[in-house]
């Protein structure tokens, strides 16, 4: 057995906009463009692996890539190229408040969000005091959803997905809009998970919490893999590109 | 003899496995379905009472029209209202299962992005949602056909299983296929309800069947032709204890199938570009 949670070959994302962009019937079946010349790179050949009990941070400015990526390590999107091993129970936390509803209660939301997730139905209710008490929101959690900050919408989808017992958790850029003690506690479970040799994928923009929380930074830059390594060395090559590219 | 390719087993293990983890999820089919009807209605005063509201509604406005306004083509049906209302319910859940069947990805678009998960289960919980507000609104068909009509329950009942059970095979193929299609046209959620008006007014509901009686033989072959047709017929036969060709039988069982066929295949089979496409 591999002590890899993670392992990535070759892996190409493109996209087709003119596709994506809603097409109309006249335009499916009317003639169309050339394709090559709206196709959009998204990933290219990305190849790395992730071991299990690693905290693996991605940076890369916008656009890069690094949201794709994610998607493609949750499958829920196949890769045009190159092959994905994840081992082990994936819980994504690509967005805030998946399965979410906002005319509902918190209380049906983490019913909803635990279900959407692939938890059954007697394991949220056995876990619904913890989210709760871990949440903070033993007060509000009768009120619906849209009665909710911002930040306590994400203490409650945040405290739903550490409950769902993952061994990988991927993150895209989801701490940020925490309070401070909010942060604190996150990162706080999230260190227990790799204690528990869980592994953790960590997209942000936030390059000091990147480096003091992550063991390996990778750099994606305009699709590709630019540099893999020590998180302090990744971003301070990655902050010399920024600076001379100004 | 016939013989089974390996790649053949293999098609037919994927959808084994597709199935079972499609059963793993109904809980979650089953909350969201809920959670929408109650999200529907949760600002508003009566709130669930609109389950039964809604309908009935629909029923009042379709009666004032059709049943006085439009009243010549009700000749020949002396149940006009109960022949009307068992019509409009049960061709109104299958304009809902499109109409939400066609949104069910587009609107959780946060959902399939994020986890995955065997996709029908948006479609199906569509459908659950569709069919809860059905067997609400024939929970109220007697309280309405009664005292108009005179019409109560009766043996013929036991027809009811059956119709709602083939009718919605029928609803979920429809679901499935207007999911599929809307995720790449969208134009389809411009489409549908005029479709729907259309489908409506060439299905025996705000007219009886003495009305295309009395017409050309080649129009009743269109109307028999609508795949409608045999589930109103075998809806009539529960609910009013009208008499049943089994003819129709037949055709219900052929419509569902061939509805849910197209409908779950083609819908399966283009699940993971979704995606892309959102
Ligand atoms: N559905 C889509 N259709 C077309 N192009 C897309 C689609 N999704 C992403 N892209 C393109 O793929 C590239 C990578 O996008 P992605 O969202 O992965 O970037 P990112 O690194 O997460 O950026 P950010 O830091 O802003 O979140 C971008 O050029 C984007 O325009
Ligand atoms: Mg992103």
């Amino acid at each position: 057995m591999s002590d890899h949670a993670i392992l990535v070959k070759d892996v190409g994302v493109r996209f087709r906009p003119y596709l994506d962009r809603n097409p109309t019937f006249r335009r499916s079946i009317g003639k169309r463009e050339p394709r090559v010349a709206e196709e959009v790179i998204a990933l290219a050949d990305v190849s790395f692996e992730i071991e299990k009990g690693e905290a693996y941070g991605i940076i890369g400015h916008n656009g890069a890539g690094k949201s794709t990526l994610l998607r493609v390590l949750a499958r829920t999107m196949r890769p045009n190229t190159g092959t994905v091993e994840v081992h082990g129970r994936t819980s994504t936390l690509l967005q805030l408040g998946v399965g979410f509803n906002n005319e509902l209660s918190g209380r049906r939301n983490i019913y909803l969000g635990g279900l959407a997730h692939g938890l059954r139905l007697a394991e949220v209710e056995d876990r619904f005091d913890d989210i709760v008490e871990y949440a903070g929101l033993e007060h509000a959690i009768d009120r619906p959803l849209k009665t909710y900050s911002t930040g306590m919408f994400a203490r409650l989808a945040f405290s739903v997905s550490m409950h769902l017992d993952p061994n990988i958790l991927l993150l895209d850029e989801v701490l940020a809009v925490g309070d401070e003690s909010f942060r604190e506690k996150s990162l706080h479970s999230m260190r227990e998970l790799l204690a528990r040799a869980g592994t953790i994928v960590f997209v942000s923009h936030s390059l000091s919490t990147v480096e003091e929380f992550c063991d390996r930074a990778l750099w994606l830059d305009r699709g590709q893999v630019r540099l893999v390594g020590a998180p302090s060395e990744v971003i301070d090559a990655y902050r010399a590109a920024v600076s001379s590219a100004e | 003899m016939s013989t089974v390719t390996a790649s053949d087993r293999a098609r037919l293990s994927a959808w084994r496995v597709y199935v079972r983890d499609l059963w793993e999820r109904r809980e979650f089919a089953w909350f969201l379905a809920m959670g929408n009807l109650k999200a529907r209605n949760a600002s508003t005063a009566l709130g669930l009472f609109w389950w039964i509201l809604n309908p009935l509604m629909l029923a009042g406005v379709y009666y004032i029209v059709f049943g006085f306004i439009f009243s010549g083509t009700r000749e020949g049906e002396p149940a006009f209202l109960a022949w009307l209302i068992s019509g409009i319910f049960a061709f109104t859940y299958t304009s809902t299962a499109m109409t939400s069947g066609a949104n069910s990805i587009l609107a959780n678009s946060k959902l399939l992005v994020n986890i995955r998960f065997p996709r029908m289960i948006l479609p199906v919980a569509a459908l659950v949602e569709a069919g809860v507000g059905f067997l609400a609104s024939l929970g109220i068909f007697y309280v309405i056909a009664w005292p108009v009509n005179g019409i109560r329950p009766g043996l013929s009942l036991v027809w009811l299983p059956l119709a709602v059970t083939l009718h919605t095979l029928f609803n979920l193929g429809l679901a499935a296929a207007t999911a599929r299609l809307a995720v790449p046209f969208r134009d389809i959620n411009n489409i549908i309800p005029h479709l729907n008006r259309l489908w409506m007014y060439l299905t025996p509901i705000i007219w009886p069947m003495a009305f295309i009686e009395a017409k050309a033989q080649w129009a009743q072959n269109v109307i028999q032709a609508n795949p409608l047709f045999p589930y109103m017929a075998l809806y009539r036969k529960a609910l009013m204890g009208r008499e049943l060709d089994p003819l129709n039988i037949w055709l219900a069982i052929f419509w569902a199938v061939v509805a849910l066929g197209v409908g779950v295949i083609s819908f399966v089979r283009f699940e993971g570009n979704m995606v892309r496409h959102l």
